[in-house]
């Protein structure tokens, strides 16, 4: 009976995630309980309900349906981003938010899964090939299109996850490496020449070694080495062009700890807090960076310091293996998943949750960029959490469904 | 199919497996540094950041007189403190009206306080009277930041001055600051003068720290770990003084109107008994907050109020300085007790004559000191020589410091030959220039506290003492006593010798025509000598200095009044009525109008029944 259900259930994406959840709402619940926030927690259980219902469901949808349903869910999540932009409220500075009546939500986050989805699904059409460069750019709009409306909220972050989930998939789908690299080395290139000129210099040499070493042809190689030190250069120029203050936001986000009372704060305190919190932790609720409110609304983007300084190294590393048990399950799951919408889609999700987990966790530990991205399944936000568990689910059905062609 | 085929080849599939472990690998390994290689560190961090410590000052040291009686009290001053982190700055005209401060001096002193600490409360005023107190009590709720703190300030019972030899306490400037270092952080107390200063460190006691529980804003929700990490405050050491405060306030008060300084001795053992320099100030404007007017009121009267007249000035002996010529003269076996002089009210040096008061005939070493006669001393220098005068000077305690408890010293001047060549010149100075030595004038600088010193070292036959003011310390945490140990030595003078200046010294006080008669005292035997020292830029300064009993002296005493005129007329009374006071305990009013029947004539001094003032 168990290996019955085990061969249509997916346990291991299923069980990863509720534990995550919990330990989640746990630490939620400790950022919270004694200031007059512990309302937040009430709403997380809420919204934990509702995702752990909306996750069986996307669990157990036939996977043609989801799949014909991709462009539909694709085109509704791009017409609200395009509302919001348009009549959204602005929270923490960007133009993400959107409500009707009490409901609201961050319509971006559920964008991420439909654009996925709808990438993979114009992949798995029989006549597309990623090899032929109509169908390439074709695939690229899908991604560029609501990837713009993000970036124009702004929300650098998400942007970034958009990124993060299209190299895989690209690379998942098969695109040549030149191509991988002629995308990624400009991107390269162009943090290298917001760091000095000497390291844009060495990104740019090092780029243009990797373009000859993967060439396929010698006016291809040209094109990309010359639009990626075109971008480098402007880049360059623009940031001689600003005003101090806008150079100095620059270099304070991708170093905070620069600036310690400023946006580094954050980034000390956090360190401070995980530090702190030694081998087996402060205890549950006994953290005191925690508990003093040393990072403000600690229970967003900054949820992993809690269970840091509370349950230590024992807790922290339990968490991270949980995460990473997670991104490699969803890649075996694209890999065992004969069909390709699955495949593609899977990769898609695993590569969006580990953009998070990584730049979350790392932004908590000081090694990141402080970008406003929650950590999945853990901090608080509905949007989120009901978002990455419709993600999970749609690994469980993918699971599900691996043998179906 | 086909399409599934092309897509996750089994070699990007190991490359993405290799991308998301190594990922999940470095987040790891940054977790193991942060948590198990810099645990320590964050850990104090944490402990910083989440624990307001607050200050608790120690209670400063007593003092106590020689006879246990309380001088130097300790009573609480309320300071009204803002901590800048959680200052509202839109309250700081309401504040300023409270305290009735102006808001940029608060806001000036916040702005120092911010150097060290935001979170550090600063002292905005202190000492503040209980009205202001109670007013800004009632409106705490509406002052985020605003607090005030209970310290100890100085309190003096029967309102001892003693401010040169006692010192006060200020608040630590930068410079002090600088150089004292963690113990300390602006805003503290810190004895600056007299003994609250080179008594520091016993006197000041070790704060104590209390731990409060904070939030990021500051707010304070109690007692770390219900207070038991609490380190109470230790109380600072008990000084025992060798002064006797009742001494203390007559001698005072007989000095009111004078400009100059007394210093009485325990010729036994060194301790000061009393210790004044007029005109002075009472030390309890230091206690409380100084203002500015009444610092620049002390520091810039032209009186130097603040400056110890019985430490810090080098004035010439006069005639006082016979014993020390006389002594030299008899030990290095120069003069024996029958060598006598004649004097004819004169002596001619060269081409220059040094003058007598009187005509004194032929007089020996005890005449000599007993009727002050200048010309037997401007011989006997010349015989006894610059090189002899100065090493006896130097073992006399002369042209040294003493190494009294305070700070505030200098170690005035005995000329040597090499002192002469290196102001005149060598070779540009002649004998001449010695003779006026003889009686204490010229290039020679004495402080009253070594004038007292030479006094009891002439009572008690040759032992040269470490004068002090603090004869124990209690140590209240072990309640032990520490006691203090000074130096002594012996200046090595014969006994014969220190038998015929002492007799000298007798003679002045209680032989006809001794020149120090009117400090003599009823009952007892005394002895003495006065000075009246040439001064070029006013009257003469007067100088007695003695000791009593004669036999077993108990105390001796210099007294130095500036530009007084003749020591014996000004100087010795003030001597005689201290050293009465503290051998019999008490002043016997009655004395002066019985002691009638002593008859001084031959003198230049006044009867002793006219002394009255």
């Amino acid at each position: 009976m168990f290996s019955y259900l085990k061969e249509y259930f997916d346990f291991r994406a299923c069980l990863i995630c509720l534990a995550l959840v919990i330990i989640g709402l746990m630490s939620i619940y400790s950022a919270t309980f004694d200031i007059n926030n512990a309302a937040n927690f009430y709403k997380q259980v809420l919204w934990a309900g509702i995702g752990l219902i909306v996750m069986l469901v996307t669990a157990f949808i036939p996977l043609r349906t989801i799949q014909r349903l991709s462009f539909a869910f694709y085109f509704t999540t791009f017409a609200i981003l395009i509302i919001v932009l348009v009549i959204g409220s602005t929270v923490k500075g960007s133009k993400s938010w959107f409500g009707i009546g009490g409901i609201g939500g961050q319509p971006s986050e559920f964008a991420k899964v439909a654009t996925v989805l709808a990438f993979a699904s114009f992949l798995s059409k029989t006549d597309v090939s990623i090899s032929q460069i109509k169908h390439l750019v074709i695939a690229l709009c899908i991604f560029a299109a609501p990837m713009f409306l993000i970036l124009a909220e702004p929300d650098l972050g998400t942007t970034i996850v958009f990124f993060a989930a299209l190299l895989p998939l690209l690379y998942w789908a098969g695109v040549s490496n030149f191509i991988l690299i002629a995308i990624l080395v400009p991107i390269l290139v162009a943090l290298g020449a917001l760091l000095g000129t000497a390291q844009f210099l060495i990104v740019s040499i090092l780029g243009g070694v990797l373009l000859y070493y993967f060439r396929e042809n010698r006016f291809a190689f040209a094109v990309a080495l010359g639009i990626a030190l075109a971008v480098g250069l402007s880049v360059q120029i623009m940031y001689e062009h600003m005003h101090v203050y806008q150079q100095k936001r620059i270099t304070t986000f991708l170093n905070p700890e620069a600036d310690q009372l400023g946006a580094g704060y954050n980034v000390v305190q956090s360190k401070i807090a995980i530090g702190s919190g030694g081998f087996i932790g402060k205890g549950f609720l006994k953290g005191t960076q925690t508990q003093l409110n040393y990072i403000p609304e600690q229970w967003t983007d900054f949820i992993f310091c809690v269970l840091g300084e509370e349950f230590g190294f024992l807790g922290a590393s339990i968490v991270l293996s949980l995460f990473a048990a997670l991104s490699l399950h969803g890649l075996k799951v694209a890999n065992i998943s004969k069909n390709k919408f699955g495949s593609l889609s899977a990769i898609g999700i695993t590569g969006i949750l580990t953009t998070h987990i990584i730049i979350n966790i790392g932004m908590a530990m000081g090694l990141m960029p402080v970008i406003g991205l929650p950590l999945p399944f853990m901090s608080y936000g509905g949007s989120a959490l009901i978002a990455n568990m419709i993600m999970v689910g749609l690994l469980m059905n993918f699971y599900a469904n691996r043998k179906e062609y | 199919m086909m399409n599934v085929e092309e897509i996750g080849t089994s070699s990007r599939k190991r490359v993405l497996t290799i991308i998301i472990i190594s990922a999940f690998v470095f987040l790891l390994l940054r977790l193991f540094q942060l948590q198990l290689l810099y645990h320590t560190e964050f850990g104090k961090k944490s402990d910083e950041n989440s624990v307001r410590t607050i200050v608790k000052e120690p209670v400063r040291g007593y003092m106590f007189d020689r006879n246990g009686k309380l001088v130097v009290d300790v009573g609480p001053a309320y300071s009204i403190t803002v901590t800048p982190a959680s200052f509202n700055t839109s309250t700081l005209s309401f504040l300023s009206s409270l305290l009735q401060m102006e808001p940029s001096v608060i806001q000036e002193r916040l702005d120092r306080g911010i150097i060290y600490s935001r979170f550090s409360p600063v002292r905005v005023k202190r000492d503040v009277d209980f009205k202001t107190l109670a007013a800004v009590e009632e409106n705490l709720y509406r002052l985020p930041g605003v607090t005030y703190e209970i310290e100890s300030k100085r309190i003096y019972p029967y309102n001892v001055r003693a401010p040169h030899l006692l010192g006060y306490c200020k608040e630590i400037t930068d410079a002090q600051l600088a150089k004292v270092g963690s113990a300390y952080q602006q805003g503290d107390i810190i004895g600056s003068s007299g003994l609250e200063a080179s008594y520091e460190t016993f006197l000041r006691g070790e704060k104590g720290f209390e731990f409060i529980s904070v939030n990021s804003k500051g707010q304070l929700l109690g007692p770390l770990e219900g207070g038991r990490r609490d380190i109470p405050s230790k109380e600072g050491f008990d000084l025992n003084l060798s002064v006797d405060f009742g001494l203390q306030m007559l001698a005072e008060s007989l000095m009111t109107n004078y400009r100059g300084a007394l210093v009485a001795i325990d010729p036994n053992d060194g301790g000061v008994l009393a210790f004044v320099s007029k005109p002075d100030f009472d030390p309890s404007v230091f206690s409380g907050v100084m203002s500015v007017e009444v610092w620049n009121k002390l520091n810039t009267n032209p009186d130097k109020l603040l400056f110890n007249r019985a430490t810090m000035t080098r004035y010439p002996p006069g005639s006082t300085f016979k014993m020390l010529i006389a002594a030299a003269a008899l030990e290095e076996g120069i003069i024996d007790e029958h060598y006598r002089i004649t004097c004819s009210g004169a002596f001619r040096f060269g081409n220059k004559v040094f003058k007598d008061m009187h005509v004194h005939g032929s007089v020996n070493v005890v005449e000599a000191i007993q009727r002050s006669c200048d010309v037997f001393f401007y011989q006997l220098v010349l015989k006894v020589g610059l090189d002899k005068l100065y090493e006896y000077g130097n073992k006399f305690g002369f042209g040294q410091l003493t190494s009294f408890d305070i700070g505030e010293e200098t170690a005035g001047l005995i000329p040597s030959a090499e002192y002469y060549n290196r102001v005149y010149g060598k070779g540009k100075w002649t004998q001449g220039y010695i003779v006026s030595l003889g009686i204490g004038q010229g290039e020679v600088g004495v402080s009253p506290l070594q004038m007292a010193r030479y006094a009891a070292l002439l009572a008690n036959g040759g032992t040269l003492l470490q004068p002090h003011a603090v004869n124990s310390i209690r140590n209240k945490r072990t309640n032990s006593l520490d006691i203090i140990d000074h130096k002594e030595s012996s200046v090595g003078i014969d006994s014969s010798v220190m038998r015929l200046i002492r007799e000298g010294m007798r003679r002045v006080v209680e032989a006809p025509g001794g020149t120090g008669g009117m400090a003599r005292i009823q009952g007892i035997v005394s002895a003495g000598k006065t000075g009246t020292a040439q001064n070029p830029h006013g009257a003469d300064h007067a100088w007695y200095i003695g000791f009593a009993p004669f036999d077993h002296p108990k105390i001796a005493i210099a007294v130095l009044l500036e530009n007084a005129g003749m020591g014996g007329v000004k100087a010795a009374p003030i001597a005689g009525k201290v050293m009465q006071r503290y051998i019999f305990g008490e002043l016997p009013l009655k004395a002066n109008s019985d002691s009638s029947g002593v008859s001084l004539n031959g003198t230049t001094e006044h009867s002793f029944n006219t002394r009255e003032q």
